[in-house]
């Protein structure tokens, strides 16, 4: 597939397939196009030309579909300020018909229970991101992607980001991790080389 | 699943208002503002004031509805959070209707305000209240439909400032129109007149909202 | 019928079809000059300033004419994602802002002599000037993103609730200047239409119905290359099945 943003290729004839339940690690210099194919993938922008399937669901007439089962970490984490870390979570489970239990669940695996009831506003970095993570918790779903997850963390939060992913391919779910730093090396991912838009090395 | 979703959306929106106050601390204000310029330009005598009083109270209105559209958008691109609720496996016209109910309710309450400052800036005297009201909701719902639709498309980066209002502006004539007329014949007591107005005004909310919904989708995808 | 809508556009818009299409409209218009200036007698009461109107009509139909184009190209894009129809829908609106803005000052240039004043708000006149400012924000739209696809999806979008809205501002209008009984004894038409004022007319309507087809020959062709010129400016990144 390729993606265009104007007239500049961000994707070009991309071709890889991934199988369920694996883990891989997409890595690359910067503008190779890393996020970009993350993005497609989740749904979040569409191929200029060219398609493809994820979990079995076509990219272009079923990407409801898709959304139900994927979730997308990055570096913006999506989340509304003036809410408070558990409101933000309630926010999707309510939109999504998610057992409600899960939102405390998920703010003490991340370790923020506390701050649960503060607003997003007065948090770093690390802590919104935590947030972030236990979003992923709650909606726990099939494909996990992650576009530099860890960059500007602390390491609480870079440790639960990795306890994140580590659980998910525990679990048998699907995870495409694009990033500089090694993430979770013990998971052993196949490593998928990108450069100035096209896949160099598919591990 | 669809008014659930919507009604999801709207009580965020709403909550974000009322902690950020941003109705109260802008809006109401700039209201306030813009009438007061309007006394100013139009007065002091108190006769074109009268006679203008309605009309007035809509371009407050409108402009207001133009700053809080952009307003609930605004909110969205703090930390790319539209970019969620498009991720999420929801109807899309979901956020359009919990977008546009949550600057009607918004721009209610602001109209209110409005009222009050108006009835005494301008001693607007009023025969049938109960209509005026309707013709006010029945408007802002129209507005607000029309505001929360391009609102999306306002927010793009590269959006220059002037082409959202430039887009309401002429979309929502009707509204206009159609809300000074009622509001002038229902302050006159007028009202056999003031409900083919209202109809209009109802016409034009179903028009943009049925509209609204089937469209919003694609504003949204990439 | 989309398959012989396209079917249709592809021979217009072949190099025979512009060429033919060209001589057609100078022909027409040529023919249409000679009904409106020479063939059709002056208004009884207007006198010679009423020809306007075999210009005005016509570049008015045109302006709605050219919108709803826009329209059903928006939709059709909608639903095929074909880039021919953003190309059709761009393609009308920039003609039809042009019709559209000549529309209104023929009917200003009409209005003076005839009513005393440039502007009465006049329902139709007035509803033409909100279909302007329409037609100006669908091509501003058109400006915000250089993203081919989003900037054809948000323009469809704008096209097709323009449109919509359009009969409502004209309802509201209509309905609103009802209420002023105004000096206006003449409304920008003649008293009665007949015979040979009517041959004029009509013969106006074609004659620029006729050009809009030619000039979205012209503008089409034009936007086929810009697409193509893009095309090949990725083409060594880019193999594209058309």
């Amino acid at each position: 597939m390729t993606r265009l943003f104007g007239a500049s290729p961000a994707l070009v004839r991309v071709d890889l397939s991934i199988r369920r339940g694996e883990a891989v690690v997409l890595r690359g210099p910067n503008g190779a196009g890393k996020s970009t194919l993350l993005r497609v993938v989740a749904t979040a922008l569409s191929s200029t030309y060219g398609g493809g399937s994820v979990l079995g669901f076509d990219l272009a007439t079923e990407r409801e579909e898709i959304r139900r089962r994927c979730e997308l970490l990055t570096h913006r984490t999506r989340l509304y300020e003036e809410l408070t870390a558990r409101e933000n979570l309630e926010l999707f489970v309510r939109l999504l018909g998610l057992p409600a239990a899960r939102v405390d669940d998920a703010l003490e695996r991340v370790a923020l229970a506390d701050a649960a009831g503060e607003r997003v506003r007065a948090f770093s970095a690390g802590m919104r991101q935590k947030v972030a993570v236990a979003r992923a918790l709650v909606r726990d779903p099939e494909l996990l992607l992650l576009d530099e997850p860890t960059t500007g963390l602390d390491d609480a939060a870079r440790t639960v980001v990795e306890r994140l992913v580590l659980d998910a391919a525990a679990a048998g779910h699907t995870v495409m991790i694009a990033t500089h730093h090694p993430v979770a090396p013990e998971l052993g991912a196949r490593v998928v080389t990108m450069r100035d838009g096209a896949v160099e090395a598919a591990g | 699943m669809l008014v659930g979703q919507a009604s999801v959306i709207a009580r965020k929106d709403l909550v974000i208002e009322v902690r950020g106050r941003h109705a109260l601390g802008t809006l109401l204000p700039f209201a306030a503002t813009v009438l007061i310029a309007f006394g100013f330009a139009f007065g002091p005598g108190r006769d074109v004031l009268d006679r203008v009083a309605p009309g007035l109270l809509w371009m407050a209105v409108l402009f207001s509805a133009v700053i809080a559209s952009r307003r609930a958008y605004q909110v969205e691109t703090e930390d790319g959070a539209l970019e969620g609720l498009l991720l999420a496996p929801i109807d899309k016209a979901a956020v359009f209707l919990g977008k546009a109910a949550a600057v009607t309710l918004e721009l209610l309450a602001l109209v209110l305000a409005v009222l009050v400052l108006v009835v005494l800036l301008f001693d607007l005297s009023v025969q049938d209240p109960l209509l005026m009201v309707a013709a006010f909701v029945l408007g802002v719902v129209g507005l607000a439909a029309v505001g929360s639709l391009f609102g999306v498309v306002a927010e793009s980066a590269r959006t220059r400032e002037a082409i959202f209002p430039m887009l309401v502006l002429p979309l929502v004539a009707p509204v206009l129109i159609a809300g000074v007329r009622a509001t002038d014949l229902a302050a006159a007591g007028r009202s056999s007149e003031v409900l083919s107005w209202l109809g209009l005004l109802a016409a034009f909310d179903v028009v943009f909202l049925s509209v609204g919904v089937l469209v919003f989708g694609y504003l949204l995808e990439d | 019928m989309a398959a012989t809508a396209e079917r249709a556009l592809g021979k217009a818009t072949s190099r025979n079809g512009e060429r033919t299409l060209g001589v057609a409209s100078l022909v027409a218009l040529a023919i249409s000059a000679l009904l409106s200036l020479v063939v059709a007698p002056p208004d009884a009461v207007q006198g010679e300033v009423q020809r306007i109107m075999y210009v005005h009509v016509p570049a008015a139909w045109l302006a709605y004419l050219s919108f709803f184009v826009v329209f059903g190209a928006s939709i059709a894009y909608l639903r095929t994602k074909k880039t021919r129809w953003d190309r059709v829908a761009a393609a009308s609106a920039e003609i039809g802002v042009l019709f559209t803005a000549l529309a209104i000052a023929l009917g200003m240039l009409w209005g003076k002599p005839v009513w005393g004043t440039w502007w009465t708000w006049d329902p139709r006149l007035t509803t033409t000037a909100v279909l302007l400012l329409i037609y100006i924000g669908y091509l501003a739209v058109r400006r915000i993103t250089d993203n081919p696809s989003r900037r054809a999806t948000w323009a469809a979008v704008v096209g097709i609730v323009g449109f919509i809205d359009v009969p409502i501002v004209h309802l509201s209008v209509v309905w609103w200047r009802s209420l002023h009984q105004g000096p206006t004894v003449f409304r920008l038409g003649a008293p009665e239409i007949q015979g040979t004022m009517l041959l004029a007319l009509l013969g106006g309507v074609a004659a620029f119905t006729i050009t809009y087809a030619y000039l979205m020959t012209l503008r089409l062709r034009v936007g086929r290359l810009e697409e193509r010129e893009a095309r090949e400016a990725l083409s060594p990144i880019v193999e594209v099945e058309r």
